[in-house]
């Protein structure tokens, strides 16, 4: 086997480069998708934020059997609610969605106000709808406020202080910062990072691995001097360029479109500004080269383009599913957190978002990680070009 | 040249009996089974045999694409195993697999072959041009390769091979699937090889062509050597009066040439 040779090496990435990029429809596509997403994302949550903020605003409630407690009625209606009284089939419109919450004033209602016994009032909504919460939540709370309101008059009439009846008062002391509090809202951003690094490399690795293959030209090419090393580290070279450019235009797409779009409006401070950038492409970047590797590693365990595709596929994956841990993790995250790789780098880059200090192990960790994942699949990935049963037809 | 003594090379083939049996029995074939022969410097050589005969696997391992179980082979005195570096600068290939990149230009093939073969940007270049020039390639090779016709592909596949003017020249079929035009131009290309003192191996299981070529011919059979020598020597050792009969007469059937 001849020696490894740096010149032959940049050949082969060089052609690998100028034949991905002269598919020029799956490399707009891969761009342009990837380039869009930070765009719809952030004017999806603009909207989204808009309508809840202007939902609450103009909430109406709905109120059956309003007659029996006209002072609630008249409550609600200084408070700013406007109040829809004895709505009609509220239980089927709460179920389809038309009403988010409604309230039901007991018949008994007056009557047990009246004597001093607790009235009943009953608040019917769906829980599982998630739009339908925040109405749920407010008409509740001006319930809970008229009730307090009551029972403070109630204790004053006999003579008593309102505070004897709350023996405790609960302050909560949020230390979240208002950033920290709007990054929750906008963690789904580290996830289409995250995203933007492996789709730009799906369709690459396909074409320089299956491709390959489909288009049985692997075998001329080893029978030039050409070294399996040499293919296998050019081959990775071209796909994470390309990866590359599908991570910077991802970010480009959601810093123009943050600067555009005024999420402060909504109460949502959000900053991202160059350091947030600076921070996402620091760790982005290793992980943008280390997706090329484990994708060309799965696509080329094939025999056939198909075998290689669905090879790829669980790749593809593994990496779509390891951020979950993170996002449906209700405890601390454990010491190994940041370790575990992808499930890390979402970690990290919501960190970076919430404006908190990153430790240098935890920077190891954002390139140390990658950088071994990437050389062990590339000896994977070489092994497998090189085996000689992969050959076209055997 | 080439030498080839006792080249040997099995497969292990798995097979399942049904879809869901636990046990895949795996059975061995031998695809060349102590094959030896000669090919000189300034001959054609035709390697003939049935499909299936073992002729690409052959090929493939001439070519470095496949190690041998056993035997050896030297091209132009560099050993097949030890030497692989040395042995695929003197070798031009066009193997089983012909493919071409579809986004690059014929030139660009051509060229890129040249470059890992150690060309200079400026030599494949040259190699490129005199090539193109040979093959009538000139209205072709500045268009991707995408839409091009078998025997176009075929013109460039054989110019990549010989990019960076190899003395030796293994050819897998190389007629296959062309029309006459293409197969004829194929033969005189070959013929030139020869006339240039190339050394020429290349399989087929057409008798013309075999006829109408070589110098030397090496019958393969179920991964054995059954005949070595000139095409004369085949028809004075049958008896017969054509070479297609003498084929079948010593294959001993006739299934070989209608698979």
């Amino acid at each position: 086997m001849s020696a490894f040779s740096f010149p032959r090496l940049a050949l082969v990435a060089r052609k690998e480069l100028l034949d991905l990029l002269r598919d020029r429809k799956s490399i707009f596509m891969a761009l342009f998708g990837v380039a869009i997403s930070g765009p719809l994302v952030v004017c999806l949550l603009y909207f989204v934020g808009q309508s809840i903020q202007g939902r609450l605003e103009k909430t109406t409630a709905p109120i059956v059997n309003a007659q029996f407690a006209p002072d609630l009625v008249r409550f609600m209606e200084r408070r700013g609610l406007k109040v829809d009284a004895d709505p009609a089939d509220y239980e089927a419109r709460v179920r389809n969605g038309e009403l988010d919450a409604v309230l039901v004033v007991d018949p008994t209602y007056a009557e047990a106000l009246a004597n001093g016994r607790p009235a009943k009032i009953t608040l019917v909504t769906l829980s599982s709808r998630e739009r339908s919460a925040p109405i749920a939540g407010r008409l509740a709370g001006e319930v809970r406020e008229y009730a307090a309101m009551i029972g403070s008059e109630r204790l004053i009439l006999r003579g008593v202080a309102p505070a004897v009846a709350r023996p405790i008062q609960t302050e909560e002391l949020d230390l979240s910062t208002p950033e920290q509090r709007s990054a929750r809202f906008l963690q789904m951003m580290s996830f289409y990072a995250l995203f933007a690094g492996l789709m730009g490399a799906i369709a690459a690795a396909l074409d320089v691995t299956a491709g390959e293959r489909e288009r049985q030209t692997l075998e001329p090419l080893l029978t030039t001097p050409v070294t399996i090393g040499e293919l296998a580290i050019g081959k990775w070279l071209a796909v994470s360029v390309v990866n590359l450019l599908a991570v910077t235009a991802s970010m480009l797409g959601f810093l123009i479109s943050l600067q555009l779009v005024p999420l402060g409006k909504l109460g949502l401070p959000f900053n991202f500004g160059a350091r947030e950038f600076g921070g996402f492409m620091a760790v982005l970047i290793p992980f943008a080269l280390m997706v090329p590797a484990v994708l060309l590693a799965f696509g080329a365990a094939g025999k056939t383009a198909k075998e290689a595709q669905s090879s790829l596929s669980i790749g593809v994956s593994l990496v779509g599913l390891l951020p979950l841990i993170s996002w449906l993790r209700q405890t601390k995250a454990p010491w190994w957190d940041t370790w575990v790789p992808v499930n890390g780098q979402f970690a990290v880059l919501s960190k970076v978002l919430r404006d908190e200090t990153i430790p240098a192990l935890e920077w190891g960790a954002m390139w140390g990680v990658p950088a071994v994942i990437c050389v062990i699949a590339l000896v994977v990935f070489a092994r497998r070009l090189g085996d000689e049963r992969m050959l076209a037809g055997r | 040249m080439i030498n080839v003594q006792g080249l040997s090379k099995q497969f292990t083939v798995r097979e399942r009996a049904a879809f869901f049996a636990l046990k895949a029995k795996t059975r061995v074939v031998n695809a060349v089974d102590d094959v030896s022969f000669m090919a000189n410097d300034g001959e054609v050589t035709g390697l003939l045999g049935p499909n299936g005969a073992g002729k690409t696997t052959t090929l493939r391992m001439l070519s470095t694409l496949l190690t041998p179980d056993r035997g050896h082979a030297t091209i132009d005195g560099a050993n097949l195993t030890t030497e692989r570096a040395t042995v695929r600068q003197r070798l031009g290939v066009l193997g089983d697999a012909k493919g071409l990149y579809w986004r690059l230009t014929a030139r660009e093939n051509i060229v890129y072959f040249g470059r890992l073969q150690g060309l200079s940007e400026s030599d494949a270049q040259k190699r490129a041009d005199a090539l193109i020039d040979e093959l009538g390639l000139h209205d072709l090779a500045e268009r991707p390769t995408q839409g091009f016709s078998q025997g176009e592909r075929m013109k460039v596949a054989i110019a990549r091979a010989l990019v960076h003017n190899p003395q030796t020249v293994l050819l897998d079929e190389p007629t296959n699937g062309l029309d006459i035009m293409s197969t004829r131009a194929m033969r005189e290309m070959i013929r030139g090889l020869k006339a240039r003192g190339k050394c020429v191996l290349f399989s087929s299981h057409i008798m013309q062509e075999v006829a109408a070529l070589c110098d030397r011919i090496v019958i393969i059979n179920k991964g054995r050597v059954i005949f070595s020598g000139t095409p004369q020597e085949v028809l004075n050792e049958t008896g017969l009066a054509n070479l297609e009969d003498a084929f079948v007469q010593l294959i001993g059937s006739e299934e070989g040439l209608f698979a």
